[in-house]
């Protein structure tokens, strides 16, 4: 499974979603999946995409889901144990695990060099590691079924999708939709 | 033993509810704790980050889903926040109120603080933050209007605006 095919599974299971999506190719590559208004990609903020999606968990009753990447994930590692201590039910986070900064020139990343899934499970919290969009997709149900915080390890192979285009939105009109969509009723 | 609380303190409390304040991501400082605590005991909302920008990324989501959400922290941890504000709440205009307690003026016992805390106001500037200082010039009525009126500039400006207050200073620590 590559990124945008894990994009399109992720895409396909949460429509009735709120989604914050990390930096870089990842972003750029759900615009080309979808531009809905129910996502916020975060076009520069790297490491900030699970409190982000906390902070909108711990202020709205819709589903959230966080769309990170291992790298971003480790450079805020700090956000699990906040995760773990706070618990909003109505989030999900999936991290995207390539094992590699592919936006910073395919440079290897401390995943490949640790077990992402063992850490996260160590503060406490459910993980549903898969590895194709079948399992990626029934994780994702399992997800809001359980009603509890959960992450799901989704191992892709490395690389960004070629020919995508760059996303040039302005960040306060991403922001602005979003949160008009949080509010409409769902 | 915790510190303890004073009409200047409490007075930025005052200004947070003012403003109708339902929750606060904090980072753990012991000149900003009385501020913390009284927040808490008044039933506010109350989310730990563990690190600066952390609570820049949660405020800042609350405030996407329309809480009323604000920082409460020291200024010496605008050096880890930069990024995160720059990035997230300057450029996506999240109205995200912050106020932070303010070190290395008169009343400092630390030696290596004054670096960082002197240069916070002057590089949350070159990002186009505005920033409003509390010192022992404002009386505390003003400590409470300008927290809240602070809090309501990033609202209607939909930008982070911060509050810094200096609780060390004698004249201000001394309080009742």
């Amino acid at each position: 499974m590559n990124r945008l095919e894990a994009l399109e599974r992720i895409e396909s299971v949460t429509r009735e979603w709120a989604l914050v999506v990390t930096c870089g190719a990842t972003a750029r590559e759900m615009a080309t999946v979808s531009r809905s208004e129910r996502h916020l990609p975060l076009l520069d903020s790297m490491g900030l995409t699970c409190a982000v999606g906390l902070g909108v968990a711990l202020g709205t009753t819709s589903h959230v889901g966080v769309v990170d990447g291992d790298g971003s994930l480790l450079m805020g590692f700090s956000i699990l144990p906040t995760l773990a201590t706070t618990r909003p039910a109505n989030l999900t986070v999936v991290v995207l695990d390539n094992q590699q900064h592919a936006s910073a020139d395919g440079m290897a990343s401390q995943a490949a060099q640790l077990d992402l899934a063992v850490a996260c499970a160590g503060f406490g919290f459910a993980v549903d590691e898969v590895a194709d969009g079948p399992a990626l997709g029934r994780a994702l149900e399992r997800a809001v079924e359980a009603r509890e915080l959960r992450l799901v390890l989704a191992r892709i192979e490395p690389g960004n999708a070629e020919g995508v285009p760059l996303l040039l939105e302005d960040p306060a009109v991403l922001a602005s939709r979003f949160a008009a969509a949080l509010e409409a009723p769902s | 033993m915790p510190k303890t609380s004073n009409s200047y303190l409490r007075a930025v409390a005052d200004g947070l509810c003012d403003w109708g304040v339902e929750a606060f991501v904090y980072v753990p400082s012991s000149h900003a704790a009385p501020v913390i605590r009284d927040l808490e005991a008044r039933g506010v909302r109350a989310v730990l980050a563990n690190r600066e920008e952390e609570a820049v990324g949660i405020a800042g989501g609350m405030r996407l889903a329309g809480v009323r959400a604000a920082i409460v922290m020291q200024d010496n941890g605008f050096g880890n926040a930069l990024t995160a504000l720059g990035t997230f709440t300057v450029a996506y205009h999240v109205g995200l109120p912050v106020v932070a307690n303010s070190r290395g003026g008169v009343g400092e016992y630390n030696s290596m603080i004054q670096a960082i805390s002197g240069a916070v106001p002057r590089l949350l500037e070159a990002l186009g933050i505005p920033v409003h200082e509390l010192s022992r010039r404002d009386p505390v009525e003003s400590w409470r209007s300008t927290t809240s009126a602070a809090a309501e500039l990033a609202t209607i400006q939909h930008r982070p605006v911060v509050t810094l207050f200096d609780a060390l200073d004698p004249a201000i620590a001394g309080a009742r």
